[in-house]
């Protein structure tokens, strides 16, 4: 029983892993269609700099993260997807309650719940020897 | 008074002076304000012999000329790119709108369907000149930073990028675009929460020429309104005034509005009238079906109205701010009325359509915020009247537009003018009211293509009664239609779905409504206009479409193939990330 939840952990993680790097891709080919994806009005000059480096690090980092961490079986590499993602939904929350940005509870709730998803991983799946 | 007084009561003098000169927009150079319908048919506004209430427009030609012989292109991007350069469409690197070209013609530095680098808009030229130059309204002629309009002579803006987009809020009208692209002063703009496109468009043009009012310079401001393009749209107050008016249904209307035309000497009194062979028969319908056929038509009416109650907010500021002597306004479309709209708007694929896009069609609420609507081919045949076919066609009704050009400065001339004009004439008559001179062979450092529009000024002064002589040629081409002006003639081919693809020739001074094929009577004539079509796509680089081509087939591919283009290269691009992540696992594992 314990094995096939590794499994089906491993599994979840891998595909979380490449949806992350796809995001990341994604905002340096198509960075407009990215940012109305999010809510974001599409950007020019600096703003679009911002957007494009900021965002595309973002995802890429926490996607290559998680694909280290499978491959190098060093569960320190689950640690900076974590922390990116329960950042990204403190940063969330406090924009909601302290600058009038809209409450995105499913957003929130997807970054915590990766996050947390991640953490789990990092205690459970295999080490490599 | 001693020496140096005397000389400062000189200067103060020369000064107060020279700021009563330059200081007030009345004097000097006129404003000029160019107001540009969407998809308007001929006979769409009161001085054409319409039923539709445009006081204002009324007002204006009554103070100006009709031109009743003004042709443009048969659709949009196309015929904003000759109005505002003066030079060819096909040259000016805009034979049609991006989304419709083959891989083939889009090979060609032509075929981009942007306004090309090769040209200068009247714009650039007027503000180089001193003038204010302000827009407000749909672009359409690129929206990359070096096409937006504040790059192509535009100091203030707020522009549409789109074919065309919602009329009360911002959103799509087709899904080909993922939002309403809306532009200000080249950057992305967020419509307000009560916008309504005409009303928007003409309170951003008074902002623009209140922010200047006071430092002496003229203006042009280039108005091109949203109305009355897909989605038909417009305020419940404007529709319910035209609720009822059209119960008669489209054939009777095409009918009187034809007569209003002779009545007004528009057209001869011998001109004929061509029954549209796919117009369905209005007495066939069924009374629910008449019923919101007529409604549909009253919102179309209503977004009219609109637009003019708007241009009349407009000449009232001016005329409160004591610049309305000084101004001269331009009034045409962009192209023949739509004749697109579904004949089944409440069929299962119509919905289908406009709940995609999360609209409803529902009658009661027809025209108002969440409804999609448009109207059919019969309305749209009376919205052409007298003449044929309509918009993406190279018949009259896709071509033959209004223009109204008027202001208290161009003195008391004549009301109607038969002349030949086309699309190219106005961009070099907009110059020529503002005393500047086009373009030469290169302009800011760069190599310009020459404006070929002629001024309209003789005529409109009464100096001349034609700026085109029977030997000059006028030529277009739009995927496969064609058309050929020389003289009274016009040689003219239509392709399917409406047309047969075969030449013809007409008198359109005599025959508007191009009811009688000269070629067999004038075969001389035929000959050497063919020769002159030829010519016209040799020298303008023509590249006709492949055979069975649809520009609304091509449309879909070309949107899915962009649509699809970009996720493959995405996921292409993420598996030779994570590749070496894949790689090295299978080589850890097997050691």
């Amino acid at each position: 029983m314990r094995l096939v939840l590794e499994r089906f952990l491993l599994g979840v993680v891998v595909l979380f892993g490449f949806f992350f790097i796809v995001l990341g891709v994604r905002w340096l080919v198509d960075p407009s269609a990215s940012a109305i994806g999010l809510g974001l009005a599409p950007q020019a000059g600096l703003g679009l700099s911002s957007q494009v480096g900021d965002l595309s690090a973002f995802f890429l980092v926490t996607g290559l993260s998680i694909l280290f961490a499978l491959t190098s079986g060093n569960k320190l590499w689950y640690y900076p997807s974590v922390m990116l993602l329960l950042a990204a939904a403190i940063g969330r929350t406090i924009a909601w309650l302290f600058h009038g940005a809209a409450f995105a509870p499913l957003l929130i709730a997807f970054e915590i719940g990766v996050g947390l998803l991640l953490l789990l991983a990092s205690k459970t799946l295999p080490k490599q020897e | 008074m001693d020496k140096p007084r005397y000389l400062l009561a000189t200067i103060l003098f020369v000064a107060c002076l020279t700021k009563s000169v330059f200081a007030p927009a009345q004097i000097g150079r006129p404003n000029i304000i160019f107001l540009l319908a969407d998809d308007l048919g001929y006979s769409d506004i009161e001085p054409y012999g319409s039923e539709v209430n445009t006081p204002s427009l009324s007002m204006l030609a009554e103070q100006g000329i009709i031109f009743t012989n003004y042709h443009t292109a048969a659709n949009c991007a196309p015929s904003r790119a000759m109005l505002l350069t003066g030079v060819n469409n096909h040259l000016a690197g805009v034979p049609n709108i991006p989304e419709t070209f083959t891989p083939e013609q889009r090979q060609s530095k032509n075929y981009q369907g942007v306004l090309g680098d090769n040209v200068v808009t009247i714009a650039t030229l007027l503000e180089d000149s001193g003038y204010h130059t302000y827009m407000a309204g749909k672009w359409h002629l690129g929206s990359e930073p070096n096409k937006l309009p504040s790059a192509r002579g535009f100091e203030r803006t707020v522009a549409l990028m789109d074919s065309g987009a919602d009329n009360w809020e911002q959103r799509p009208y087709l899904p080909i675009y993922d939002q309403a692209n809306w532009f200000s002063d080249g950057e992305r703009y967020s419509l307000p929460d009560d916008f309504y496109s005409s009303r928007f468009l003409i309170d951003k043009t008074i902002e623009f020429i209140d922010e200047n009012l006071d430092d002496g310079k003229p203006f042009f401001a280039y108005v091109p309104f949203q109305a009355v393009h897909i989605p038909v749209q417009a305020p419940k107050e404007n529709t319910e005034k035209y609720l009822g008016v059209y119960d008669e249904g489209w054939s009777k209307l095409r009918e009187d509005r034809h007569q209003k035309a002779i009545d007004l000497g528009l057209v001869s009194p011998q001109s004929g009238i061509k029954t549209m062979s796919w117009v369905l028969d209005w007495s066939a319908l069924s009374k629910e079906t008449k019923k919101y056929e007529a409604k549909r038509m009253a919102v179309y009416a209503g977004m009219i109205d609109a637009m003019d109650f708007n241009i009349g907010r407009l000449i009232k500021y001016l005329r409160e701010t004591n610049q309305l002597e000084n101004t001269v306004f331009i009034f045409t479309s962009d192209n023949g009325a739509e004749g697109s709209g579904a004949s089944e708007p409440n069929s299962f694929l119509s919905q289908g359509i406009a709940g995609n896009l999360g609209y409803n069609t529902n009658y009661e609420t027809l025209g108002e915020k969440g409804s999609y609507n448009s109207i059919n081919p019969g309305f749209t045949s009376a919205a052409v009247s007298p003449l044929s076919f309509y918009k993406f066609y190279t018949g009259e009704g896709g071509m033959r537009v209004p223009l109204i050009i008027s202001g208290e400065t161009l003195g008391e001339n004549i009301k109607f003018s038969p002349s030949f004009a086309w699309a190219t004439d106005v961009a070099r008559t907009v110059l020529s009211l503002a005393e500047v001179e086009p373009a030469g062979a290169r302009y800011r450092g760069k190599a310009v293509l020459p404006m070929t529009g002629r001024d309209l000024g003789p005529v409109i002064r009464g100096e001349s009664s034609r700026v085109y002589s029977n030997e000059d040629v006028i030529g277009y081409e739009l995927t496969g239609h064609s058309a050929l002006f020389k003289g009274d003639y016009k040689l003219v081919r239509n392709q399917g779905p409406l047309g047969d693809g075969n030449w013809a020739l007409f008198d359109i001074v005599n025959d508007p409504g191009e009811t009688k094929d000269l070629k067999q009577n004038m075969p001389d004539r035929f000959q050497e206009m063919l020769g002159d079509y030829a010519k016209f796509e040799q020298d303008h680089g023509v590249l006709p479409p492949p055979a069975g081509y649809s520009q609304l087939r091509q449309m879909a591919i070309n949107t899915l193939k962009d649509r699809l283009e970009i996720p493959f290269l995405v996921l292409i691009l993420s598996f030779l990330v994570v590749l070496p992540f894949f790689v090295y696992a299978k080589f850890n594992k097997r050691q």
